[in-house]
């Protein structure tokens, strides 16, 4: 029995081994490396590589373009998720009930979530143009979007909730399917209104799926590249520089890999820490 | 089973004999040459056939093109990457003005300094010269030259009596006054985005202020001059009102279809404009004239070069026959030829003054005078992470996010860290 049972076991790794090692290869080797190059000062400008430690760390503490970065990130994310949130929520609510056209709507709520991000972010910077773009048009306005350090971060958030505000919204709309009608009867039953059945029985119900959506669009949101990079590059006065374009600046630009690894890891941290803190709360609520 | 390893081995090795050795009814044996550039031509059967020139001139050599992606971040890693390697797999290549130091400074391009003897060395711009030159040695050598300059409305000018500005405050003065008298019009528009465009840009009213951003190997940044001349950037939006508030998102593109759409007096952009401008069909064809830019009182005019060098890469299997294409690629001859079939100017002087060119490219003349007062941005194995700072610096001042004195500060103590830390 005892042997058969090792065979299994055995057969099991022996299986899983091909799996194991190309996750290892194109996952685990790369994010150890950069942990690795994140101790050394490698830049490709600088010349021969050298271990220093924790140095990237430290200067990373004392940079201010990081800082800044770091902060618009977290402006960035904190803004456009409690939208996203919002919106999808109200998007979700409506389409609830069946009624006609349903399906088509569903479909066209999906449309900016489906566009690659860099084809919408080139859309968005000619609906953002401030000379004859289509919002400045329908505003009558003369605003300058992108290019007024105040607006531009804006800018950008708006063009992120309009892109994920669908996603949001499908996931909790399954959520909400999946609530037992007779909750919902026995709550008219006792006279309660809709306020009260929303905070009751759906908001409850629905804790744990925000959360993880939740989850889902502040790791998205955290990372966020390609719209900014289409939409300003980082400008006007950085602005809207997000840890991310820093990053690529260090990375592919100044070709610092060792202190642009530092930020990287920074980045991981950052997200990581924001997925504990959500998974804590997600376990509160949870029953 | 045991695996005839060893016969198998042997076969590969007679076989790799037998292809090694040269034909024996070849005795010259084909030495190929790779040569890597941007995508530089529309339609590169004029470039093909200069090549075809060389080799039918040099029997025994191949040239093979090999085209790196338009973006300039995706070229500069490619070579950093390749160079890095210690990779042979290319001879020559097409280096822009901006790189030079920092690959001669990591021992990445050879030493051409034997290919421009000094009487040549005269022959060619001397801003271009200078931007090759790393510690006394010439690392590649300059194929074409570009620079900023101002294009103007030659019409509206005339309209309302004004010859083209030589300072800043004459372009300002102008400006404003054909602007209150027109409707849909902007005054002056130029590169102002978070990017290598605003530095070439701010360069030039530093410049043509006496300011600087290093001086041998110092950091001048934080200067009076340098402070009145991003100011006066910024004045341009927000107290004079010639520049639209968007200047902060142009590029030179965004820039150059406000301009070439009638909607504006003043543009600063590369020579490149000019050929759109007078396209058929354009708006402002027969409307613009160019001119040096302007400068602040007391000084002089000051553009930022621009331009692609051809170097060789430290690495190359075939160094020779990598001098001969880099000496016939940046001969009057290859020169005259591209300038002809896809509007380059040349690096070398004495082309200025051919009629066979000018009469192609009336612009020549002109662009003559631009370049001979153009600099290059500074030459230092550093400039792109120095202009990195730069960018984010100058923009915050055009943008309003920071005064002129506390951008320049912040931007003096970074760039003197980033100095520390190569020497």
């Amino acid at each position: 029995m005892a042997t058969d049972r090792r065979n299994r076991e055995e057969r099991a790794t022996l299986f899983l081994a091909p799996a194991g090692i190309t996750l290892s290869a194109v996952m685990l080797f790369p994010a150890v490396y950069i942990l690795w190059l994140s101790l050394e000062r490698r830049s490709l400008i600088f010349g021969t590589p050298q271990f220093i430690g924790f140095d990237n760390y430290l200067r990373l503490a004392h940079d201010p373009q990081f800082w800044n970065a770091l902060v618009n990130t977290v402006y960035f994310t904190v803004v456009s998720v409690q939208g996203e949130l919002v919106l999808g929520l109200l998007m979700a609510l409506l389409l609830r009930r069946p009624f006609r056209g349903r399906g088509l709507l569903y479909a066209i709520i999906l449309i900016p979530w489906a566009i690659p991000t860099v084809v919408s972010a080139r859309m968005w910077e000619w609906l953002y143009n401030a000379d004859f773009g289509v919002l400045n048009y329908l505003f009558q306005a003369r605003i300058n979007w992108l290019g007024n350090p105040v607006w531009a971060l804006h800018a950008a958030i708006a063009m992120d909730v309009w892109k994920s505000t669908p996603f949001v919204a499908l996931l909790l709309l399954a959520g909400l399917q999946s609530i037992p009608r007779e909750l919902y009867h026995a709550a008219a039953v006792d006279g309660a209104s809709r306020w009260t059945m929303f905070r009751r029985i759906t908001w409850p119900a629905l804790l744990p799926l925000i959360l993880v959506v939740l989850i889902f669009r502040t790791i998205d949101a955290f990372r966020v590249f390609d719209s900014i990079y289409v939409l300003t590059g980082g400008g006007p006065g950085s602005s809207t520089e997000t840890v991310s374009i820093y990053a690529y600046k260090l990375l592919f630009q100044t070709l610092e890999f060792g202190y642009g690894s530092a930020v990287a890891v920074a980045i991981l941290m950052s997200v990581a820490l924001a997925t504990v803190v959500y998974a804590w709360l997600l376990r509160r609520v949870s029953p | 089973m045991i695996f005839p390893f060893g016969r198998i081995l042997l076969l590969c090795c007679a076989l790799l004999i037998a292809c090694d050795k040269p034909a024996p009814d070849s005795p010259s044996p084909t030495v190929s040459v790779v040569f890597k550039h941007s995508k530089l031509f529309g339609d590169s059967s004029a470039f093909d056939r200069l090549i075809s020139e060389f080799e039918l001139g040099n029997p025994g050599i191949r040239v093979e093109r090999q085209t790196l992606p338009s973006s300039s971040d995706a070229q500069h890693l490619f070579y950093a990457i390749n160079f890095q390697a210690k990779s042979s797999a290319f001879d020559v290549l097409a280096v822009d003005i901006i790189w030079v130091a920092e690959f001669a400074r990591s021992g990445w391009l050879r030493d051409l300094n034997h290919l421009l003897p000094s009487g040549e060395l005269t022959a060619f711009f001397s801003g271009p010269i200078r931007a090759v030159t790393y510690e006394g040695k010439i690392f590649a050598i300059p194929w074409f030259i570009d620079a900023g300059l101002l294009y103007y409305r030659k019409d509206l000018l005339q309209q309302y009596g004004f010859s083209p500005p030589e300072t800043w405050d004459q372009l300002v003065h102008i400006a404003r006054t054909i602007v209150g008298k027109e409707t849909e019009l902007y005054g002056f528009v130029w590169q102002g985005k978070q990017y290598e465009g605003l530095i070439c840009n701010a360069l030039e009213y530093i410049w043509s202020n006496g300011g600087d951003v290093l001086h041998e190997r110092r950091v001048v940044l934080d200067s009076a001059s340098n402070r009145q001349a991003l100011e006066f950037m910024r004045d341009l939006v927000v107290s004079h009102r010639v520049t639209p508030d968007f200047v902060t998102t142009d590029t030179e593109e965004t820039s150059r279809r406000v301009f070439g759409s009638g909607r504006a007096v003043f543009l600063r952009n590369w020579p490149y404009a000019w050929n759109l401008f007078q396209q058929e069909g354009s708006m402002v064809k027969n409307k613009v004239g160019v001119a040096l830019l302007p400068h602040f009182p007391g000084h002089r005019s000051v553009s930022t070069l621009g331009g692609w060098q051809l170097g060789i890469n430290r690495n190359s299997l075939h160094p020779e026959a990598a001098e001969k294409l880099v000496k016939f690629l940046t001969s009057p001859r290859a020169q005259r030829a591209l300038s002809l079939a896809y509007g380059f100017h040349p690096t070398r002087k004495s082309l200025y003054r051919e009629t066979e060119l000018l009469q192609a490219q009336p612009l020549l003349g002109q662009l003559h005078d631009i370049f001979e007062q153009a600099r290059p941005r500074p030459v230092t194995p550093f400039y792109i992470m120095i202009s990195q700072v730069l960018q984010s610096e100058f923009s915050a001042v055009i943008a309003g996010v920071k005064p002129a004195d506390m951008a320049l500060q912040s931007a003096q103590t970074r760039v003197e860290k980033i100095l520390a830390h190569g020497d």
